[in-house]
């Protein structure tokens, strides 16, 4: 029964009491109850009660001047009815210049100071209404964004499954198309050889003709349909007796010239049927009059353009394999940049945002580079990506983008970009505070955070 | 860049500048030495140093001598080329002579600087006290003060008693080159006609009559037409007329690519002075050298020639952006001041050494003796001795002349903050806000070049300072201030209402040939406003009214940069010597220029205001009398110790020769300080004068709190100091004003017997009661600190301990230590109150701190006034009290005889008085006029002998009386 009326006596003594105390929190008012003397808060002295705000400095952490300015380092608290209560140096107490919304830091100067805490709390709380409302839309974006970041990130994975598909294939085909590109000239080379030899000897023997012709230029000679094989057909059609040229060879013949088989290969063409025309007994080559062999130059022409298209089939491959290479290479290195926690900034991936400050237009391309251009149209390298630079709390409040153009005598431009929450995501402002060194504000909703709900009273105004 | 197109930064000009004169390319890291011209390299100075000391070629004609009441002239004749020139002797007040030779009949006149004497200065009767055929004996006052005028050869002598103290052409280095016509023009074949028919009738012999001579040559403009005695005829007798041959750089002289018409010749002069017993120089500021002069012998002279000269380099007698002909001489009995009247381009060699039997002036012994000879490219000889024989006497005398600093704004004694560039009115939003933020007072902030349409100085960038009221506005609801930058160099655009203005009045500067004369500087094409002209002087100071200078508003005040003046295509950097202000060539007037731009900017800001108000103008270019206009600092000084070392100096020598209001930019303006330079330059700067942190555009921002709160703490306690301090500076400056004494002064001007001091530039005194000794050496763990005085005692202002005078003392140091001691048997007032700028100070109490001598007697002053208008002039507006501490009574009294002033009402009023080396007492009273008696409360610590008297709460206007029982 007692507790609450004792309750409220100390309540209203202690109103009383900071009443009388100018400059201090109701949360120090215990330390200033009206007695005989004042204990210096730190402890350190013991003065007469009415020493305290007496204008004049006994306490060595100035608790007994906490109204006015008699004490260095003091503070003096503005109660700021109607908007928010705060500290402001001892220094600021009667200096002629309005600190406290609620005038009571000029209660002893000549300066008339208006109170306006009224509209002042007013305006923070249509500010902090405002503000919360951009940080809820801004929340409700971000969870958007980070939604299509998901989707996008699932995306590029694919793509980049699908681009490391697309690349074991070029792969395998680059393997086949090296080989036959090497054949292809591995053959050319030695038709190149035949022909000199053809050139320098003037023998008139068939057979060492023959001889001196190699397998490969023969092979093709007889390879009618250009298809890589000898069949018993294309040598019925090529080749007759070496007594009578006029006869047609038998199928049996031509499998049995053939080795067995109704195809050969040139690996297989050389050891069957080319033994057979290069010694001479029994086969030649029909239309050719022993001693006055077809001149090669026609075959190594052909080989010389089959070796080319060989050729510009492996470029093309390879190009195609490098584009792709340096494609995945690109998506994993961008897929490893650092998107937050959440992916959330993945969305600004390959876009750019453009502002123009007077007579300069700046460009910031998210985790690519920052770039100025004047109305000259000299484009000028603030800098290219860096890395997150934000305090450890807030990591990713702030990109660093370094390295750009160099500065005369100075090191390289570079940019730091703070990130606001928004609702909207633009380039807001850029400025150059120290030569060369930029600071741009980029707004967008994904630096809206949960946290700055509780903030947004007291820090944010 | 910030503006990759639209601005040429300052290092880019440069560089440019450096392209043009052909010079390597790359980080430029000190002074380019080629830019800037030896002795060897200038005609003039070669040609005069070339002359030997030896027998004078110039004797008095005594029989000229001509005595009027304070004025005495006596030809002087050349025995070679026989041209006379006259020489004038006054006797001013207040123990100073003047000495001035000119050309008896120049062709045309010389110029003779106007506008640096105050008045012309007051004379005193003088009289001959001897007279024979070897010479005069005159007397200078005093009991025994004389001037022997030694005939053949020509020399001065100043005596005391039968000390020597000073002569005049001892080494015979007095040479005038006369103007004289080209040789091949008409007028020169007419005088060398004239001249062979002289040496026609020489040879008659002397049986002509004088009369015959005067008949004959009267036409002749080099002949002398009167006074010509038989003495003087015989004299010529058997001497040939030597034919002076032209020498090389007399009628043209190219320097790089730079050519000086010189259309009126050679015209150079020079004169040598010897100080016997004396072997300290000081003064001839500017240069980045010690205190203390050195001998030049074997190296350059020390020069003075006003110039722009990019990174300059230390312990170097190269000139500066400033001069001032004024060298001091002192020993330990003696003071002297040598004040050499000449704005041309002037060049002092200075050689010291012992004298023995057989030395240069009459001593006997071994004596020290020190020669200083003046060589100047044109004008006249005007020199003024001022005769001490106390160095503060010598500061009157100079004062007397020149008249004393400009009583600033308080204000302008706190601290200023600078950058260039602060980009827009946001940053200097930021910025102020920064210091509330950081609680570190500032009084102004300041805008160089960026913050102009296009470098067109009395304009507002557009874009970046759209409402420059608006920020005017913000900083004065603050109660804080603005310094907006004015360079005389006008851009050259038909659309700008400032050139447009000046061009169609003629106030530009001409070139030879009579067109505006135009250079390059920031703006790119500029011309360059005469400012010796009047006329243009009062147009320019009428520019700063409110309605002329657009968005300026009472808080706004100015800076002269560049008023050497900087040309980045002229000739070392300035304008070329044969550029016409009206009839003089720019050779006349070259140091002058600075002064003058200041004189009319601070001139523009006292009318604005309706004459009201004290103006604040910084220039980086002086000369002599320059005191009277404003501020100056030490240029484009360099982020490096040594050049923190030599701010001390530097400012020294300008207090030595009247310029008190100095400073250098703190943290160095090329190059990025590292943290600790920086905390320990503001702990110097803080105790400097003129007390403004400056950068260059090129460097990173170094605003106090972006090194870390440590740092920041650091930072604010020694601007807090300074703040504390600043009715002591105030105070001192006062003093400066009535009196001319210097604010900043080198220990030997207040011990000027003890010979440790002379070479002392490290430590300096502020007025005589506090000197500091600030930590200038990269981690520095101790600094050994000389206190002077015997049997005085100093008092660490930090500790309150207590120091024996006459010794070395050495005391360890951390990073917050600033050493500063305040000398026994001083009062200084203090403010300890700091706030966010000075002006919201105002009203604030004074702390007392009275620092007892060994005999328990201390003295001091206070002095206070609005601050910041002329009333303390105009209505004698002020309090000036004189603290007195005797027989354990502090009092109060008003300086002034009482009566004399105006009671200026204040609200200050005397929080605490701290006693330093006192004894406890029993009680403490109070009295005061009108206030009957009251007891104080005091406390007493018996360990450092400190006694605080706890709210004697009077106020600081009245008279008052503390009684310690």
């Amino acid at each position: 029964m007692h507790c609450p009326i004792l309750i409220a006596v100390v309540i209203w003594s202690s109103c009383v009491d900071s009443q009388k105390i100018r400059g201090i929190s109701l949360s120090y008012k215990r330390f200033y109850r009206e007695r005989k003397s004042f204990l210096c808060i730190d402890g350190s002295k013991l003065i007469p009660f009415d020493q305290v705000n007496d204008d004049y400095c006994d306490c060595a952490d100035g608790s007994d001047e906490p109204g006015t300015a008699a004490c260095p380092d003091g503070r003096f608290y503005c109660t700021n009815l109607g908007y928010r209560p705060h500290y402001i140096p001892s220094s600021r107490v009667n200096d002629a210049i309005c600190d406290c919304c609620d005038a009571s830091d000029e209660y002893n100067s000549h300066t008339a100071c208006q109170n306006t805490c009224r509209n002042l709390g007013q305006r923070e709380r249509a500010e902090v209404k405002s503000q919360m409302r951009a940080l809820d839309q801004g929340l409700r974006l971000k969870q958007q964004l980070i939604e299509e970041g998901v989707l996008t990130w699932r995306d590029k994975q694919a793509q980049l499954r699908d681009l490391q598909r697309v690349l074991d294939d070029l792969q395998t085909q680059l393997d086949d198309l090296r080989k036959e590109d090497a054949r292809r000239k591995k053959e050319v080379d030695a038709l190149r050889e035949l022909e000199i030899g053809a050139l320098e000897t003037e023998e008139n023997s068939h057979r060492s003709h023959i001889m001196n012709e190699s397998p490969v230029s023969i092979f093709y000679e007889l390879d009618s349909n250009r298809d890589g094989r000898l069949s018993a057909k294309e040598v019925r059609a090529k080749l007759t007796d070496i007594q009578d040229g006029e006869r047609v060879l038998s199928e049996d013949e031509a499998v049995a010239l053939l080795g067995g088989g109704h195809h050969v290969d040139l690996s297989r063409f050389e050891e069957t049927l080319w033994n057979s025309i290069r010694i001479g007994h029994n086969v030649t080559i029909r239309g050719r009059v022993p001693g006055r062999l077809v001149k090669g130059e026609p075959v190594l022409k052909a080989a010389v353009s089959a070796a080319e298209k060989a050729a510009a089939e492996l470029k093309k491959v390879e190009d195609a394999y490098e584009t792709v290479y340096m494609e995945i290479r690109d998506l994993r290195e961008k897929l490893a940049t650092d998107y937050g926690p959440e992916r959330e900034f993945l969305f600004l991936y390959n876009q750019c945002f453009q502002l123009k400050v007077h007579e300069y237009f700046y460009e910031l391309c998210p985790f690519n580079q920052v770039t100025q251009t004047s109305a000259s149209g000299a484009e000028v390298s603030l800098g290219k990506w860096g890395s997150w630079a934000g305090s450890p709390q807030h990591r990713y409040s702030q990109m660093k983008y370094e390295n750009g153009e160099p500065c005369w005598q100075g090191p390289t431009r570079n940019t730091v970009v703070t990130l606001t929450c928004g609702t909207e995501t633009a380039l807001r402002s850029v400025k150059e505070p120290g030569k060369c060194q930029y600071v741009a504000e980029f707004q967008t909703p994904v630096a809206c955070r949960p946290a700055l709900r509780q903030q947004g009273v007291h820090s944010e105004l | 860049s910030y503006h990759v197109s639209a601005v040429l930064p300052r290092q880019q000009m440069y560089l440019q500048l450096t392209l043009v004169l052909s010079i390597s390319l790359g980080i430029i890291q000190a002074v380019d030495r080629s830019n800037f011209k030896t002795c060897e390299q200038s005609a003039f100075c070669s040609r005069q140093r070339a002359l030997r000391p030896g027998q004078s070629s110039y004797r008095a004609l005594l029989d000229t001598l001509e005595l009027s009441d304070s004025r005495l002239t006596l030809q002087l004749l050349n025995n070679n080329n026989k041209v006379r020139l006259l020489l004038e002797l006054y006797r001013l007040q207040g123990n100073i002579t003047r000495v001035k030779i000119n050309e008896l009949k120049p062709i045309k006149p010389r110029y003779e600087v106007p506008d640096v004497l105050i008045t012309d200065p007051p004379t005193e009767p003088m009289s001959v006290v001897a007279q024979d055929e070897r010479g005069v004996v005159l007397s200078l006052g005093g009991v025994d003060r004389r001037l022997y005028v030694n005939a053949q050869p020509f020399r001065l002598d100043i005596m005391e008693g039968p000390k020597l103290v000073l002569s005049i052409n001892s080494r015979g280095l007095l040479a005038f080159e006369q103007l004289r016509m080209r040789k091949d023009t008409i007028s020169h074949k007419i005088t060398s006609t004239v001249g062979s028919m002289w040496d026609k009738i020489k040879n008659l012999g002397v049986a002509l009559p004088s009369k015959a001579f005067i008949i004959l040559f009267s036409p002749s403009p080099i002949l002398p037409t009167l006074h010509l005695t038989p003495l003087t005829l015989q004299a010529s007798e058997g001497e040939e007329q030597e034919m002076e041959v032209d020498q090389p750089g007399m009628w043209e002289e190219t320097f790089k690519s730079h050519v000086d018409s010189k259309p009126n010749g050679p015209s150079s002069i020079s004169l040598d002075f010897s100080l016997p017993g004396v072997e300290h120089v000081y003064g001839i500021p500017e240069h980045a050298d010690s205190l203390r002069l050195k001998n030049t012998d074997g190296g350059d002279p020390y020069r003075l020639y006003n110039l722009d000269v990019f990174q300059y380099e230390l312990f170097n007698p190269m000139a500066l952006y400033g001069a001032v002909p004024v060298l001091l001489s002192h020993n330990t009995h003696r003071t002297t001041g040598l004040f050499w009247l000449n704005a041309a381009e002037t060049w002092v060699d200075i050689s010291s050494g012992q004298v023995g039997l057989c030395g240069r002036t009459d001593g006997s012994g071994e004596v020290p003796q020190t020669d200083v000879r003046w060589i100047s490219e044109s004008g006249i000889i005007d020199v003024f001795i001022m005769l001490g024989p106390r160095p503060a006497d010598v500061f009157s005398q100079y004062a007397s002349l020149t008249g004393t600093q400009a009583f600033p704004p308080l204000s302008s004694l706190a601290y200023h903050q600078s950058r260039w560039n602060y980009n827009d009115q946001e940053d200097v939003a930021a910025v102020d806000r920064g210091f509330d933020e950081h609680d570190i007072p500032y009084d102004f902030i300041w805008l160089d070049i960026e913050h102009t349409d296009g470098k067109r100085y009395f304009t507002w960038d557009k874009n970046n300072f759209p409402q420059p009221k608006d920020m005017l506005q913000g900083l004065m609801d603050k109660r804080r201030k603005m310094v907006t930058i004015v360079d005389p160099h006008i851009k050259v655009d038909s659309s700008y209402k400032i050139h447009s203005e000046i061009r169609s009045r003629g106030y530009y500067v001409k070139n030879k040939d009579g067109g505006d004369y135009e250079g390059w500087c920031w703006p790119g094409n500029a011309g360059y406003p005469d400012f010796t002209n009047p006329e243009m002087r009062t147009w320019w100071a009428s520019m700063f009214a409110y309605d002329q200078y657009e968005g300026s508003m009472e808080n706004l005040y100015t800076w002269n940069d560049m008023n050497e003046p900087s040309v980045f295509n002229g000739p070392e950097v300035t304008m070329l010597k044969d550029a016409l202000h009206g009839p003089w060539e720019h050779r006349d007037v070259h140091n002058l220029y600075g002064l003058y731009v200041q004189m009319a900017t601070a001139e523009g800001q006292i009318r604005r205001s309706g004459g009201l108000e004290r103006p604040f103008v910084l220039s980086r270019s002086f000369f002599a009398g320059s005191q009277r206009y404003g501020a100056v600092w030490t240029g484009d000084n360099s982020a490096e110790w040594g050049h923190l070392k030599m701010s001390i100096p530097m400012c020294l020598s300008l207090g030595l020769v009247g310029i008190s209001f100095c400073g250098a930019d703190v943290g160095g303006f090329f190059k990025t300080p590292g943290t600790e330079l920086l905390v320990r330059w503001y702990q110097a700067g803080a105790y400097q004068p003129f007390f403004r942190a400056h950068a260059h555009l090129d460097t990173p921002r170094r605003e106090p709190w972006l090194f870390g709160p440590d740092n920041t703490a650091l930072i604010r306690e020694a601007v807090r100091q300074r703040y504390a301090l600043l009715p002591y500076w105030y105070l001192q400056f006062y003093q400066a004003h009535r009196t001319g004494q210097p604010v900043m002064r080198p220990l030997w001007v207040e011990y000027p017997e003890d010979v440790t001091t002379f070479t002392i530039d490290d430590g300096y005194l502020i007025g005589r009661d506090l000197l500091v000794h600030p930590v200038t050496d990269e981690g520095s763990r101790g600094v050994t600190v000389y206190l002077p005085g015997n049997g005085e005692v100093w008092y660490d202002v930090h500790t309150f301990q207590r120091h024996d005078g006459a010794l070395h003392l050495h005391i360890p140091v951390t990073m917050s230590t600033i050493p500063v001691f305040q000398r026994g048997g001083s009062i200084i007032c203090r403010k300890n109150r700091i706030r966010r700028s000075s002006s919201c100070m105002e009203n604030d109490p004074f702390t007392l701190y009275v620092a007892l001598d060994p005999q328990g007697n201390a003295e001091g002053e206070l002095y206070v006034d609005d601050g910041h208008t002329f009333k303390h002039e105009t209505d004698r507006q002020f309090i000036h009290r004189r603290l007195r501490f005797t027989s354990n009574t502090l009092s109060s009294r008003s300086a002034p005889p009482p009566g004399n002033t105006i009671p200026f009402p204040t609200a200050s009023w005397v929080e605490k008085v701290v006693i330093l080396g006192a004894q406890e007492p029993k009680a403490v009273t109070l009295t005061s006029s009108g206030g009957g008696e009251s007891s104080v409360e005091f406390e007493f610590d018996p360990v450092t002998l400190v006694l605080t008297l706890r709210k004697p709460d009077v106020n600081a206007g009245v008279d008052w009386t503390l009684q310690l029982q």
